[in-house]
Order: C-alpha cells, then structure tokens, then sequence
C-alpha cells in the first residue's frame, strides 16, 4: 500500500464516520437550524474529499476541478435554504 | 482518436483522470441531481410539514448501509486503480470485482428497503416528502445499474489484459463514473433521512 492508497484509506475511514455522525444528527440531538447547518457542512466536506481523493481531481487551476467543488458549494447552500423549511415546523 | 484530457502544453503540472465522454456523462448526471435537489427544496418549502415528518417513516438503518456501502465500494474502486498502475493485473481485477459487490449489496438493501416501506405503508401517493424520496432514490439507483455495468466492462478488460500502467483509461472513467454516483447518494442520504 502506498502513500496514496494509505492516505485513502483514511478518507475513506473519515467518510464512513461523517456518514455515522449524520445519521446521529437525524437522531434529533439538536435544534432543526443548527442540525441542517451541520449536516450542509458535512455533504460538502464529504463531497470535497471524494472528488481530492478518490477521483483524483488534483491539479490546480483545473476548470472542471473548480466546476466539481463549486458543485458542493452551491448544494450544501441549497441543504440550508431546505432546512428553513424545518425551522418553521420546528419552532 | 484521442480522447484523453491531457495537461496544458505550458507544463502545468497534474492532469484531468478519465476522458472527455465520461466527463461529460458525470456533469450531465450531476446536472440531473442537481435539478432533482432544487425540487427538493421547493416541495421542501411548499410542504414543510410532509418533510419534517418524512424521515421519521423511513428506515434509516438500511440508508446508513448503502451510505457505508457507497463509500466502501469507493474506496476499493480507488483500489483498483492504484493497482493497475503498478501493473497488478490480478489485484486491480480483484478490487473492482469488490467494488462491484458494493454495487450489488446497495442494490439488494435497496431492494429490502422498498419491501419494508411497503410494509410500513411508505408509498409514494399523498405525501411530497415520499414522492420525492421515491423519485431520488429511484433514479440514484438506476445510475448504480449503469455504474455496475460500467464495473462488469472494466472487470472484463482487465482480466483479458486491456490495461497496463500506461493504458488504463477505461478503467479509471468506470471508477470515476462510480464516484459521481457515491457523490449523488452523498447529498440524497441527508436529505431523505436526516434533514427535518
């Protein structure tokens, strides 16, 4: 295994507990506000370490790079913009 | 033809893995999830209440373990690349065919998943939220199929030889295609089972 594959190996052991602490989220520990900002946050941490690690989208300056990481930039705001839905049930 | 992307003449370092086509396919299916994510939003908006109850019918057991599934398939996938390009033939044969148990085992706990949904009552008539979760998972799960036979293809391939460490194009745009999928399945699992 090389550094890469290690490094990989840890990506994927982190998306894994990313996965496990959102479905906790679902669970209703926190207020539907600070549960769809958390949960925006963690798609797109998620979202950027599949496209770094696993489909190697690494060089700099790369349109289609910027195009795939702006992709989970605008969804996660979408997730928000969803999650003031909740908040009206919520309150 | 040449169909590889590769790195500006300047000496930019680094270059675009895949091709053009399975790019194409990528943004095209991200593009479709996208427009599918905005109508979440929307019926999100219009029918707060079908949404903030919706989660709490489904069975976020089964949406946990295809998430796990996804992810590990992933990582194998990448696997399968690092081995080809030390040219192990065998074990890069061996990680997709891993890569493709991932793919089945989704398909499977996806199907269990729909027969307890209709057990539970979970159909898709008079509620948005199950609408929706129908229309997203349906269509995420149709891309599995594609990204399985994707995987099969690659699986062939490999095994009568078609890639070295210099030639592995195929493989890498199947693999790519199936973490454009582990992407889609990254935003749906929130959305149908966690956000209220």
């Amino acid at each position: 295994m090389d550094t890469q594959e290690r490094r990989a190996t840890w990506v994927w052991l982190g998306l894994v507990g990313l996965t496990l602490g959102s479905a906790w989220l679902g669970e209703g520990q926190f207020s539907i506000g600070l549960t769809a900002v958390m949960v925006a946050l963690i798609v797109g941490v998620k979202g950027l370490l599949v496209i770094r690690h696993f489909m190697g989208l690494t060089e700099k300056g790369s349109r289609l790079r910027l195009l795939m990481r702006l992709y989970f930039v605008v969804v996660p705001v979408l997730i928000l913009l969803a999650g003031s839905a909740g908040l009206v049930m919520g309150a | 033809m040449e169909l590889a992307i590769r790195a500006p003449a300047d000496g930019v370092a680094g270059t675009v893995p895949g091709n053009r086509g399975i790019w194409v396919g990528i943004l095209c299916e991200l593009t479709e999830f996208a427009l599918m994510f905005v109508a979440y939003a929307w019926f999100k908006l219009t029918h707060p209440a079908d949404f903030h109850n919706g989660p709490a019918m489904l069975n976020t057991a089964a949406g946990v373990a295809n998430t796990v599934v996804m992810l590990t398939s992933g990582y194998f996938a990448v696997r399968a690349l690092a081995a080809i390009r030390r040219n192990e033939v065998t074990g890069a044969r061996n990680w997709l065919i891993a890569t493709l148990a991932g793919g089945i085992a989704f398909l499977v706990i996806k199907a269990f998943e729909f027969r307890w949904n209709i057990d539970h009552g979970v159909v898709g008539t008079g509620n948005s939220f199950v609408a929706m979760y129908y229309y997203l998972t349906f269509n995420h799960l149709v891309h599995v199929v594609w990204g399985c036979l994707g995987l099969i293809w690659a699986i062939l391939r490999t095994s009568f030889g078609a890639y070295s460490p210099e030639d592995h194009e195929g493989l890498e745009s199947a693999t790519l295609y199936w973490h454009a999928t582990d992407l889609a399945w990254i935003v749906i699992f929130p959305l149908a089972y966690v956000l209220r």
